[in-house]
C-alpha cells in the first residue's frame, strides 16, 4: 500500500508539501476546517477530512488532527508552517501515536521555543549572541539585575516575554526610568498572554541585517546549510521580501555565518529542517537570534539557488533516509528573490483584504519563475485566515538580472478585486537602494516613498467597465 | 505652387495666398458635425480620415471650437487638447481651425479677461488659424483673443457675422472691417461669416466685390451654411468676386445645414475657370469612402427633420442651431409650434430685438425667448437672465437700435429706466483669481491638475470635473469607434469588439452573459477581456428607486409652494450658480440660485421674505421640475 502523509495545514504551503508528497509517490491527506471547504488544498489532495466548524481552532486542535490522521491511516504528519508547526506537544503528540512528525523532535521543539534555554544552549556553544540576561529574578532583584544591565551596555534594550515569539511580547525601553516602570507591566502583560510572567533583556542591535541559514540534518548525524537568506525587509517584524544568497559582499563572513548555523543546529541536536536566524550589524558583527523549528514560508528562494526540493529532503529525512549528497554537492547558483503578494493595502497599514473576491486572476511565467499560490479566479479573500495570496519566486544568475525579471513579473501580474501588495513591490524593484542591495530591517521606515502610488487599473479594465455598463444599463448615456 | 502647411507665419500664408491664382479650401469638419451631427462625430472618425484629409492638401481644417469642446468632454468623453494632439501626429502638415466667439470664448457669456487670455495660449499651442467672431460684430469683445492669437504667432482670422435686412448694407460691413483692421493691422485673413446661409450668390458677390474695391489686398474668407441649398451659389459668387478661401465638408458627412460637398464646389468653380489651388481631388474622395462606413452609426444625431430648409432666409437660425432646436422640439413635445416659432415669432423677436445676427450665444437668445413667447403664452412674460443681460448692454451695444420701450417694461417692470441707467452697460468682468481656482480643482481632483485641464475647468467647472473623473474611471475610450461608443440598446452576446487601447496595446473583449444575482440583488455582466473572463456587478435598479427620483408636481403647484417658501425647480434644467447661504435672509425678487437649461440662464426668485432655512439643490446637480431647491422661512 502507499504511505499516506497528512498535511496538517492550509494555504499554499498545504498544496507545496501536498505537491512533494505526490511526487514522492505518497498519498497526500488533506484536513479542513469548514471555512475552507472551497479551498484549493482540499482539491489537490488525494482525500481531505473536515476537522470542525473553526475557524483556526481545529487546525490548532491536536488531538481533533491526530485523530484525522488515524482515520485516514496516514503514517506521517507534515505541519507545514504555523498553527502546530513548532508546538511541542504536537510533536510529542504524533510520536506518542505512533505518527512520523515530519520535523526534529519534540524536545527540540521545546528546548529552541524556549528562548532562555536556546540562549543557553548556544552560549554552551560559543554561538554569539546579542549580550543579554537569562530570566529576570521576580521581584526587586530583577529590577535591579536589569539596572544594571542597562548601565553595562547602554540603552535601547529590548525586554522580552521568555515564552513570547512571533514579534509578540517584546518591548523597547530607551531610558533607565522606563526600564524599571515596565518590567512589571511586562510581566502581568506576559502572564495573560502566554500564562507564563518570565522576562529577560537583550541589547538592541541598531537596524541590523536579518540573516538566515537554511539548515538540513538527519537522524544519522549530518548537518549540512543550503546558504543564507536576507529576509530584511520586514514591517513589524513580518518579512515581506526575502532573498537568498544573502548580498553582503564578505563572503568569508558568510561562510562563518554557515558555520555557526551549523555548529548551532548539532549544539541542539537538530535533525530535519530548520533555520538559523541572525542579526548582522553595521560593524559586521552577527549575533545568534533564534532557530526555526519548521519549513519557513521563505524557503522557496534557498531551493531556486541550490536546486534542493528542501520539503521532499523533509518527508525523506523524516522516514529515517539518510541526507543523499554532502556539503560539498551544495551549490550556491545565482540569486533568487521571493515577494508575498497579499490581499492587503500597503497604503493602509497592510489592512487584509478580508472579504474581497479575486475577479481576475492573470500569473506571469516564464524563464525562472516559480509560483506557490492558493488563489484562483473567484477566489474569496478569508477574513479568518491569513491573506497571503501567492508567493512570486525568481532566479537569475546575477542580481541585477533577478531584479529584472521579477520587476517584469510584477508588471505581468493581474489580481483584480482586492488590493495587493504588488504596486508597492513595484516600487520596490525600482528603488536605487533595493537594486544596490543597500538594506537593512529600518529599510520600509526609511523609504516611505514606497507607499506613494496610486493603484491603477489597467486601460483594458477600464473601457471593458464602459462597455459592461453599456450592456447593462441596454441604454448608452454617450449615445443620446 | 507652395502648398501651405502648419507652421508658416501669417506673413508667408498671405503672401503665398496672394501670389496664387487657386482659391483655397477649408474642410470644415467640426461645422459640419455640429451642425448636421450634434457635434457629435468622434475623433475615432476623425483620426479614420486623417491620412486622407491630410493628402488632400487643404488650406485648413477647422476641427475645434465652437460648441465642440463642450460637447467633447461633455458626451463625447474626450480631451479637446488630447483630440488635437492625436491628429497632429496623423495630420503633420494641415493648419487646424478653431471658432472661437470672442468674449464668450467656447461658451455663452462673456468671461474674464484673463480666463480668456489663458485659454487662447493654451490652445495656441494646437490651433493654427482662429476664426473669431462676436454677435453683435462689437470689435472690443474680440480684442483679447486677437492680441493673444497674434502674440502666439498663430493666424487670425476676424469674422464680420452676416445677415440681412435693411440695416445690413455695404458700407455698415466696410465700416465694421475698417474697424477690425484699425485694432489687428493687415495681417490677417478676414471671415465673412454667413452662418445661417443667408443671402442670394448675388448678395454675397456684391458684399465681396464691395470689400475687395476698398481692401483689395485683403484675404477674404467665405464661411456659409447650405441650409438652404443654395450655398454653393454663393460660394461661387464669392470666388468669383474675389474671395480666395472658401469652406466646405467631406461629402459622405454633408447633411442639410452645414457646409456643402468640397467636390460640388471644385467642379462648379472649374467651369467658371476657376481651380483651387492646392487640393487633391483624388484624396477628397478616397477621404469620403473611407468616412461612408461610418455614417450609419451616427443616424441618431441627424437632424430629426429631413430636407433642407429654405425657410431659414425668414427665421435666420444659424446652420449650428438648426438640428438642436429640432432636437428640443421633439424632446419638449412642441413640434407641432414649429412652423409657428420659425416662420411667426422668430422673426418677429429678431426685428423686435435689434436685428443683429443670430448666432451663438444671441441665437440662443432668441430661440428661447421665441419658444417661450409661443409656449408661455405671454409674450417676453418670462424672460431669461440671458435675455435680461442682453437689453442690459451686458454684451455689448445693440448696432443699429435699440429694443422698444414695451419690452424692457416687460422685463424689467415699470422702473425699467432706472434700472437701465443704474446697471446698463457693458462692465468689464473682473479677473478671477486663476490660482484659487486651481486650488479647488486640485481638491475636486484629489491631485495636481494640468495646465490644460485648469483651462477646460474655466470652460465649464462641472463638466470638466465629471470629465476627468470619467476619464480617470473608464479611460481613454476616444479609441472605440462609433459603432461600440454610441451603440444603442447594448450589445449582442458573443458579440466581440477589438480595438487598441491609447497606449497601442491590442485588446478584444467579448460580450458575454447577465446573470442577476438574486441573493445580492445585483446584476452580473460577463465579459471576456483578452481571454480572461471578468465579472462587472451592477445594482438592480428597482422601481420604486426610480419612482422615489420623480416627484409629479404640477407647475401651478411649484408656485404655490414658492409663495410658502418652499422653492422647488421650476424646469428641467442645471443648478450652475448658488447665490445664498444658510441663514441668509432674503427678500421677495432675490436672486436666490441660477438655474440652467438649454444653455440658457435663468434665475429663480424668492417669493417672499424671510431666512434660507436649508438649501436642499447641490451645485452642478441635474434637477427635474418639482424637485427641492431650498426651504426659506418666512418672516
Amino acid at each position: 500500500m502507499k504511505k499516506k502523509i497528512l498535511i496538517a495545514n492550509r494555504g499554499e504551503i498545504a498544496l507545496r508539501i501536498i505537491r512533494a508528497v505526490q511526487e514522492l509517490g505518497y498519498t497526500a491527506a488533506a484536513i479542513y476546517e469548514k471555512p475552507d471547504n472551497e479551498a484549493l488544498h482540499i482539491r489537490a489532495a488525494d482525500e481531505a477530512v473536515c476537522i470542525g466548524d473553526g475557524p483556526r481552532v481545529d487546525y490548532l486542535n491536536i488531538n481533533k488532527v491526530i485523530a484525522a490522521a488515524q482515520k485516514v491511516g496516514a503514517c506521517a504528519i507534515h505541519p507545514g508552517y504555523g498553527f502546530l508547526a513548532e508546538n511541542p506537544a504536537f510533536a510529542k503528540a504524533c510520536e506518542d501515536a505512533g505518527l512520523i512528525f515530519i520535523g526534529p523532535a519534540s524536545e527540540v521543539i521545546e528546548n529552541l521555543g524556549n528562548k532562555v534555554i536556546a540562549r543557553e544552549i548556544m552560549a554552551k556553544a560559543n554561538i554569539p549572541m546579542v549580550p543579554g540576561t537569562s530570566n529576570l529574578t521576580a521581584g526587586e532583584a530583577g529590577t535591579a539585575e536589569a539596572v544594571e544591565f542597562g548601565r553595562k551596555y547602554g540603552y535601547p534594550i529590548m525586554l522580552k516575554a521568555t515564552s513570547g515569539g512571533g514579534g509578540r511580547g517584546i518591548r523597547r525601553i530607551e531610558t533607565e526610568a522606563e526600564l524599571v516602570e515596565s518590567i512589571p507591566l511586562a510581566r502581568s502583560e506576559a502572564q495573560a498572554a502566554f500564562n507564563d510572567d518570565r522576562v529577560y533583556l537583550e541589547k538592541v542591535v541598531l537596524t541590523p541585517k536579518h540573516v538566515e541559514v537554511q539548515i538540513i540534518a538527519d537522524k544519522w548525524g549530518t548537518v549540512l546549510h543550503l546558504g543564507t537568506r536576507d529576509c530584511s525587509i520586514q514591517r513589524r517584524n513580518q518579512k515581506l521580501v526575502e532573498i537568498a544568497p544573502s548580498l553582503i559582499k564578505d563572503q568569508k563572513l558568510l561562510d562563518t555565518i554557515c558555520q555557526t548555523a551549523v555548529v548551532a543546529a548539532r549544539a541542539a541536536n537538530y535533525t530535519n529542517a530548520g533555520t538559523v536566524e541572525f542579526l548582522v550589524d553595521h560593524e559586521m558583527n552577527f549575533y545568534f537570534m533564534e532557530i526555526n523549528t519548521r519549513v519557513q514560508v521563505e524557503h522557496t528562494v534557498s531551493e531556486m539557488i541550490t536546486g534542493i526540493d528542501i520539503v521532499r529532503t523533509q518527508i525523506k529525512l523524516a522516514m529515517g533516509k539518510k541526507l543523499s549528497f554532502s556539503q560539498d554537492d551544495v551549490q550556491l547558483r545565482g540569486h533568487a528573490i521571493e515577494m508575498r503578494i497579499n490581499a492587503e493595502d500597503p497604503q493602509n497599514n497592510f489592512m487584509p483584504e478580508g472579504g474581497k473576491t479575486v475577479s481576475v486572476y492573470r500569473s506571469p511565467g516564464g524563464y525562472g519563475v516559480r509560483l506557490d499560490g492558493f488563489v484562483y479566479q473567484g477566489y474569496k479573500i478569508p477574513e479568518v485566515y491569513d491573506s497571503l495570496l501567492v508567493k512570486l519566486t525568481v532566479h537569475g544568475y546575477s542580481w541585477n538580472e533577478t531584479v529584472d525579471r521579477m520587476r517584469r513579473c510584477l508588471h505581468n501580474f493581474v489580481i483584480a478585486g482586492p488590493k495587493t501588495t504588488i504596486p508597492f513591490y513595484q516600487n520596490l524593484v525600482n528603488d536605487q537602494d533595493f537594486q544596490n542591495g543597500q538594506f537593512d530591517t529600518s529599510y520600509l521606515e526609511t523609504h516611505e516613498h514606497l507607499f506613494e502610488y496610486t493603484d491603477q487599473r489597467t486601460e483594458v479594465n477600464k473601457i471593458a467597465r464602459l462597455i459592461a455598463e453599456i450592456h447593462f444599463r441596454q441604454e448608452n448615456p454617450y449615445a443620446i | 505652387m507652395e502648398h501651405i502647411i502648419q507652421g508658416m507665419s501669417i506673413k508667408e500664408v498671405l503672401s503665398t495666398i496672394r501670389g496664387t491664382d487657386g482659391y483655397f479650401i477649408t474642410n470644415t469638419a467640426r461645422d459640419l458635425s455640429q451642425s448636421d451631427f450634434k457635434n457629435r462625430i468622434l475623433l475615432h472618425t476623425d483620426l479614420l480620415a486623417a491620412p486622407a484629409r491630410e493628402k488632400a492638401k487643404y488650406l485648413s481644417l477647422e476641427i475645434t471650437g465652437g460648441a465642440s469642446i463642450h460637447v467633447d468632454i461633455l458626451r463625447k468623453q474626450v480631451d479637446p487638447f488630447l483630440k488635437l494632439k492625436l491628429l497632429r501626429e496623423k495630420m503633420p502638415n494641415t493648419m487646424f481651425q478653431t471658432l472661437c466667439r470672442g468674449v464668450n470664448l467656447f461658451g455663452y457669456r462673456p468671461y474674464p479677461q484673463n480666463v480668456i487670455r489663458q485659454t487662447v495660449r493654451e490652445f495656441a499651442k494646437y490651433v493654427d488659424v482662429w476664426r473669431v467672431f462676436d454677435f453683435l460684430n462689437h470689435i472690443p469683445n474680440m480684442q483679447a483673443v486677437f492680441e493673444e492669437v497674434q502674440a502666439a504667432g498663430k493666424i487670425l482670422e476676424p469674422s464680420i457675422c452676416f445677415s440681412t435686412g435693411p440695416e445690413h448694407t455695404n458700407d455698415y460691413y466696410l465700416s465694421k472691417v475698417a474697424e477690425i483692421l484699425a485694432v489687428t493691422g493687415d495681417d490677417i485673413l478676414l471671415c465673412i461669416k454667413n452662418h445661417g446661409g443667408l443671402g442670394t450668390p448675388k448678395r454675397i458677390g456684391s458684399l465681396v466685390e464691395a470689400i475687395k474695391g476698398k481692401f483689395p489686398d485683403l484675404v477674404i474668407h467665405y464661411h456659409g451654411h447650405n441650409t438652404d441649398g443654395n450655398d454653393v451659389g454663393r460660394i461661387t459668387a464669392a470666388v468669383l468676386n474675389g474671395a480666395e478661401i472658401i469652406d466646405a465638408a467631406d461629402h459622405a458627412f454633408t447633411g442639410y445645414y452645414g457646409p456643402p460637398p468640397i467636390l460640388t464646389v471644385i467642379d462648379t468653380l472649374k467651369d467658371y475657370g476657376k481651380n483651387p489651388a492646392t487640393v487633391d481631388v483624388e484624396a477628397v474622395i478616397e477621404t469620403s469612402e473611407v468616412l461612408r462606413n461610418e455614417r450609419e452609426h451616427y443616424d441618431y444625431f441627424e437632424s430629426q427633420f429631413k430636407g433642407f430648409s429654405p425657410t431659414v432666409q425668414i427665421h435666420k437660425l444659424p446652420g449650428g442651431a438648426m438640428g438642436s432646436s429640432f432636437e428640443q422640439a421633439v424632446k419638449g413635445g412642441f413640434l407641432d409650434q414649429m412652423p409657428r416659432i420659425l416662420h411667426e415669432e422668430l422673426p418677429k423677436v429678431q426685428i423686435e430685438l435689434g436685428n443683429w445676427w443670430s448666432v451663438t450665444p444671441g441665437s440662443q437668445i432668441i430661440w428661447t425667448t421665441a419658444v417661450s413667447n409661443v409656449l408661455g403664452g405671454e409674450r417676453y412674460g418670462n424672460p431669461s437672465g440671458d435675455l435680461k443681460n442682453l437689453l442690459l448692454g451686458k454684451y455689448g451695444p445693440f448696432p443699429f437700435y435699440q429694443p422698444a420701450d414695451w419690452i424692457y417694461e416687460k422685463v424689467f417692470g415699470s422702473d425699467w429706466q432706472d434700472i437701465l441707467a443704474k446697471e446698463g452697460g457693458k462692465e468689464d468682468i473682473e479677473d478671477i483669481d486663476l490660482e484659487q481656482e486651481r486650488a479647488s480643482l486640485t481638491k475636486r481632483l484629489g491631485t495636481e491638475p494640468t495646465e490644460q485641464q485648469l483651462v477646460l475647468y474655466l470652460q465649464h467647472p462641472n463638466d470638466a470635473v465629471d470629465f476627468f473623473k470619467f476619464e480617470e474611471e473608464f479611460g481613454h475610450v476616444y479609441v472605440l469607434p462609433p459603432s461600440v461608443f454610441l451603440r444603442r440598446g447594448g450589445y449582442e452576446v458573443g458579440e466581440t469588439i477589438h480595438f487598441k487601447d491609447h497606449y497601442g496595446k491590442e485588446h478584444i473583449i467579448e460580450i458575454g452573459p447577465k446573470q442577476l444575482d438574486k441573493n445580492e440583488g445585483k446584476w452580473n455582466i460577463y465579459l471576456n477581456v483578452d481571454h480572461q473572463q471578468r465579472i462587472y456587478s451592477f445594482q438592480e435598479e428597482s422601481a420604486a428607486a426610480t419612482a422615489a427620483k420623480a416627484p409629479e408636481i404640477s407647475g401651478k403647484e411649484i408656485t404655490e409652494l414658492a409663495q410658502t417658501g418652499d422653492m422647488r425647480a421650476p424646469f428641467s434644467a442645471n443648478v450652475c450658480d448658488i447665490k445664498v447661504e444658510e441663514g441668509q435672509q432674503v427678500k421677495a425678487g432675490d436672486t436666490l440660485l441660477i438655474m440652467e437649461a438649454m444653455k440658457m440662464q435663468t434665475p429663480v426668485n424668492s417669493e417672499v421674505d424671510g431666512t434660507v432655512a436649508e438649501i436642499f439643490a447641490e451645485l452642478g446637480q441635474s434637477l427635474k421640475a418639482g424637485d427641492k431647491l431650498l426651504q426659506i422661512e418666512i418672516a
